[in-house]
């Protein structure tokens, strides 16, 4: 026992060092960061708050790129919305003659950003709006352009945005005009990869990109961005696709947050399956 | 029964300076929340809290700086939303290896000179490789790659931050 101690005392740097990664893995292994929810929506609270105190502290940078991209979609939108008005008359002309139920839209809370993370290409918004306005975890976020996030922690007054442009993310979205589904990442810079595309599919640059009704985490059909690029490469049978966002994330002041939530039987669904192929992995690890 | 602490004058001491690691460590979190926006240089941000675990390990030895770092780690983890144990497992390997450049009584020499740049650097690669090990984990990224792209130009980012937290060196006596 002595030379245990002994052993221990000798070598405290590098059984502290052993220790403490041992806990760390096993604090990562444990995965799902709900755990700690409660903690975690004090320091939402907290840093909403604060955020909110200086929020006021102008950017001249942003304001001018947000106006610069504000005219350009006004542009971009005033001529889409005669094409759409007609579409509009025409698919509901379409729709009554084949019996169609209308596709609800859902309601939307406008809010303020009162701050921005960027941690290690992962960021996110703090709103000015919480559970008092009907927020909860797990509501979309977009504004006039496209898709933003998702809520990941609510207070009564603030909320907390995991934006799409994390490192984290994968999102399901299909391609507007040939409704081909795909799963798309980020892997930092200015645009979004859909990956494992086979050479096949009918993609062409300047398709766009909207959510999947697949999703069960995004709400459908909200835009994302338009195809910028098709990567082919030889002996591939795959492409990629670069999906540039309509979003300007670097001026985002003002969004709405989707009052839509997964549905919890599919997503209770998911989460089953998923503690099931986790175990089974560590059953197969274990043997 | 009375029981007496008697402090020495070098316990109280490190006692205060441990307090003050506790208020820096807050304090870095909420600059983390307020400022790093701001200085983000597209997707690059410095890392704080790095810098803090080194001068801890530099000033207190490889013991104390392992567990310092350990703590800063899951604070940050907590601040910055991130999965719960990454950045405490990066950050215990960094004290440990700042750890190894702590010399008794040469903290004010070692933080006050340029050797201090080069450990920030050399733990902020320690750093990001082990972070970026975990990133790429999740995804289909190879780590050589990213770790070229993110990992050695954050490490330079959280360098230059260094400079800065130099001239908060202890007074020599």
């Amino acid at each position: 026992m002595q030379n245990f101690i002994n052993f221990v005392a000798k070598y405290k740097e590098y059984v502290s060092l052993v220790a403490l990664i041992v806990i760390s893995l096993s604090l990562i292994s444990m995965g799902d960061v709900t755990r700690i929810g409660g903690f975690r929506t004090v320091v939402v609270g907290s840093t909403g708050w604060l955020q909110n105190m200086f929020s006021w502290i102008p950017r001249p940078g942003a304001m001018q790129s947000e106006n610069r991209a504000l005219r350009e979609l006004n542009l971009q939108l005033s001529s889409e919305v005669t094409k759409m008005r007609n579409a509009v008359i025409e698919n509901k002309k379409l729709r009554d003659m084949l019996n169609f139920r209308d596709k609800s839209e859902y309601p939307v809370i406008a809010a303020e950003v009162v701050g921005k993370n960027t941690i290690e290409m992962r960021n996110y918004l703090t709103l000015n709006r919480g559970k008092n306005d009907s927020i909860d975890v797990g509501m979309g976020v977009r504004n006039d352009a496209g898709l933003v996030g998702v809520v990941i922690g609510a207070t009564e007054n603030y909320s907390l945005v995991e934006l799409i442009v994390n490192r984290d993310i994968k999102i399901t979205a299909q391609v507007q005009r040939s409704r081909l589904n795909g799963i798309l990442t980020w892997e930092g810079g200015e645009v979004f990869e859909l990956k494992n595309v086979p050479k096949s599919y009918d993609v062409k640059i300047g398709d766009n990109i909207l959510t999947s009704e697949l999703s069960n985490k995004y709400p459908s059909d909200i835009p994302i961005g338009y195809v910028v690029e098709v990567k082919e490469e030889a002996g591939n049978i795959f492409i990629t696709i670069a999906v540039k966002p309509f979003v300007n994330f670097a001026t985002l002041e003002e969004v709405f947050v989707i009052k839509h939530l997964p549905n919890p039987e599919r997503t209770a669904l998911i989460k089953q399956m998923d503690e099931l192929l986790r175990a089974r992995k560590g059953l197969i690890k274990n043997k | 029964m009375k029981i007496v602490f008697n402090l020495g004058q070098k316990n109280r001491s490190r006692g205060i300076r441990y307090i003050y690691y506790v208020i820096a460590a807050l304090l870095l979190s909420v600059i983390n929340i307020l400022v790093l926006d701001f200085i983000a240089v597209g997707t690059f941000t410095p890392d704080f809290m790095l810098i803090l675990c080194v001068w801890i390990a530099l000033t207190e030895g490889q013991f104390v700086g392992i567990f310092a770092a350990f703590l800063c780690g899951l604070l940050f983890d907590i601040v910055s939303h991130d999965v719960i144990g990454t950045n405490a497992l990066a950050k215990t390997v960094v004290g440990f290896v700042a750890g190894w450049f702590y010399r008794e009584n040469k903290a004010n020499v070692i933080i006050g000179s340029y050797r201090f740049i080069i450990i920030v650097f050399i733990c902020a690669l320690v750093h990001n490789l082990i972070y970026s090990f975990f990133y790429i984990k999740a995804t289909d990224i190879s780590l050589v790659p990213f770790f070229m792209k993110n990992g050695i130009a954050s490490s330079l980012y959280t360098t230059v931050f260094a400079v800065l937290a130099m001239l908060f060196k202890i007074p020599r006596k």
